[in-house]
């Protein structure tokens, strides 16, 4: 999972898709092709998290709100 | 107009009246008429020639602003002048104040009624504007903001605007439309006045400095090139373009072109489209697609499996397929090559039979015509040889004798010497002595 923390949604759906084609292609072996579908799975699995960070419902704060909020978080949460 | 009862005044104040406000504005609209007629000269803004029977505009220098308007009659007059009294033209109108006093249902207004026009030449302002928009792109201002990166899924997104204003609910709609929720940072500012600049810097140096903001909206609905000029503001311009964050903007409508939509990353012209472009995916959809990759890979990986076990099972029964198939191959030849043999010894005997036929007709034509009578002749030979034949004579009780070693005995004599002798019957021979002497 180290691999797939350093993705942005960007990143990781542009490998999902170079996995893909690289699957469709038929030029993958077995050990490859394995290896492509473990990765390819941990990927979606980072985007789906994404997906759902931004899909529990807008929240709205105002600066000063946001700003309080972060000053109560204890530090080594920061 | 219906009298009205005057009511009594605010104890302790000594100003006359209380007066009827009608009455009173048409006093004012009368004061506002005996002034001096001026002249004055400034900068056309919010040049609103509409279809009404006056057109209207503000007269603006850097110190302040007086509302203009003028009968569309006499702005028609001026003929193709008035086609340059246009927002930034330096123009100077002869005229005076001028007070309409509203009415019930009509609001009052004050404004410079305008008699005159002469076209100056192009306003300062505009001119100041556009003098900061080459400096800033001579500095290289508009380009770092566009070379940030702009994530396509944030968590989190600041947004200025004013706080009652419509583009709050058009920021708000737009972002939902993306189906996008996240975390809206609101930062308020006034959006017009000279506040609206400082304040409005101050609120993206603030969001800018929360590393959770990933993109910042700037967003304000119309209005007229004088009420967008807070964005036009060089300090506020400077401060979006070395911003960490980027700036989506959205000011005034899309012909309205601020200097904030030159630095800025981005530049939309309604506020929902400054949202949609925030978040560039759309989530719903994005969630089909990544739903649609996760079942590809489980296809291609469940595939890859399935196919190369198949191929290995095939393989496995192949040596044994071999066999069988060899084998059947070889019954098959063994049944061809009998069925040939047959074939063969058909055909063969099939030519013997001709041949033979053709033999027996060529023995039969190589006789010809006197084969019977030599047949005949042979008959009576053969009859007649047999009548001398030994074994005949025998037969009929006859003996013949040798002297066992082949020489025929013909005479007593002979037999006598040779003492010893051999009797050849019909059916055997017979060795005998002979005893007798002369």
């Amino acid at each position: 999972m180290n691999e797939t923390t350093q993705h942005t949604y960007e990143t990781a759906t542009a490998r999902i898709e170079e996995v893909i084609r690289r699957l469709d292609s038929g030029e993958a072996g077995l050990r490859e092709t394995l290896d492509l579908c473990k990765e390819g799975r941990e990927l979606v699995e980072f985007c789906a998290g994404e997906l759902d960070a931004v899909g529990q419902g807008l929240e709205e704060l105002k600066l000063d709100e946001l700003v309080a909020r972060l000053e109560q978080r204890p530090p080594e949460a920061q | 107009m219906t009298e009205q009862a005057r009511p009594e005044g605010i104890p302790g104040v000594g100003f006359q009246g209380p007066y009827a406000v009608g009455v009173y504005a048409k006093t004012l609209q009368e004061r506002m008429r005996e002034r001096a007629r001026v002249q004055l000269f400034g900068e056309v803004f919010n040049m609103r020639r509409g279809r009404g029977a006056k057109v209207y505009f503000e007269l603006r220098d850097g110190d302040g602003a007086v509302p203009c308007s003028m009968w569309r009659t006499d702005f028609e007059k001026l003929g193709p002048a008035a086609d340059a009294v246009v927002d930034g033209a330096q123009i100077v109108v002869a005229g005076g104040p001028d007070y309409y006093p509203g009415s019930r249902t009509s609001s009052p207004s004050f404004s410079f009624q305008v008699t005159g026009v002469r076209v100056a030449g192009e306003g300062d302002l505009l001119a100041q504007l556009d003098r900061l928009r080459k400096a800033l792109a001579a500095e290289g201002l508009f380009e770092p903001q566009k070379a940030l990166h702009r994530p396509v899924l944030p968590h989190t997104i600041g947004v200025v605007t004013g706080e009652g204003g419509k583009a709050r609910d058009d920021v708000l709609a737009g972002l939902r439309r993306r189906g996008w929720g996240g975390r809206v940072v609101w930062a308020f500012a006034p959006v017009q006045d000279r506040h609206a600049a400082p304040r409005i810097t101050q609120a993206l140096q603030d969001l800018a400095a929360i590393d959770e903001v990933e993109a910042i909206i700037v967003a304000r609905g119309g209005g007229s090139l004088a009420d967008l000029f807070a964005f036009c503001d060089e300090t506020l311009c400077r401060t979006v373009a070395l911003l960490r964050v980027p700036v989506i903007a959205s000011v005034g409508h899309h012909t309205d072109r601020t200097l904030i939509d030159d630095v800025a990353a981005v530049s939309c012209s309604t506020p929902t489209h400054a949202a949609e472009s925030a978040v560039p995916l759309h989530c719903t959809e994005a969630r089909a697609a990544v739903a649609r990759c996760a079942a590809s890979l489980q296809r291609h990986g469940r595939h890859a499996v399935v196919v190369r076990a198949r191929a290995l099972a095939q393989l496995s029964r192949a040596p044994a397929e071999h066999v069988a198939r060899h084998r059947g191959r070889l019954h098959q030849w063994l049944r061809e090559i009998r069925a040939a043999g047959r074939r063969g010894c058909e055909r063969r005997r099939g030519d013997i039979r001709t041949r033979a036929v053709v033999l027996e007709r060529k023995v039969g034509a190589a006789g010809g015509p006197d084969a019977e009578a030599r047949r005949a002749r042979l008959d009576s030979l053969a009859a007649a040889i047999g009548a001398h034949d030994p074994e005949r004579v025998i037969a009929r009780g006859y003996a013949v004798v040798d002297d066992r070693e082949g020489n025929l005995i013909t005479t007593a004599e002979a037999a006598r010497q040779a003492r010893d002798v051999r009797l050849f019957f019909a059916d055997a021979d017979v060795n005998a002595t002979i005893s007798e002497t002369e």
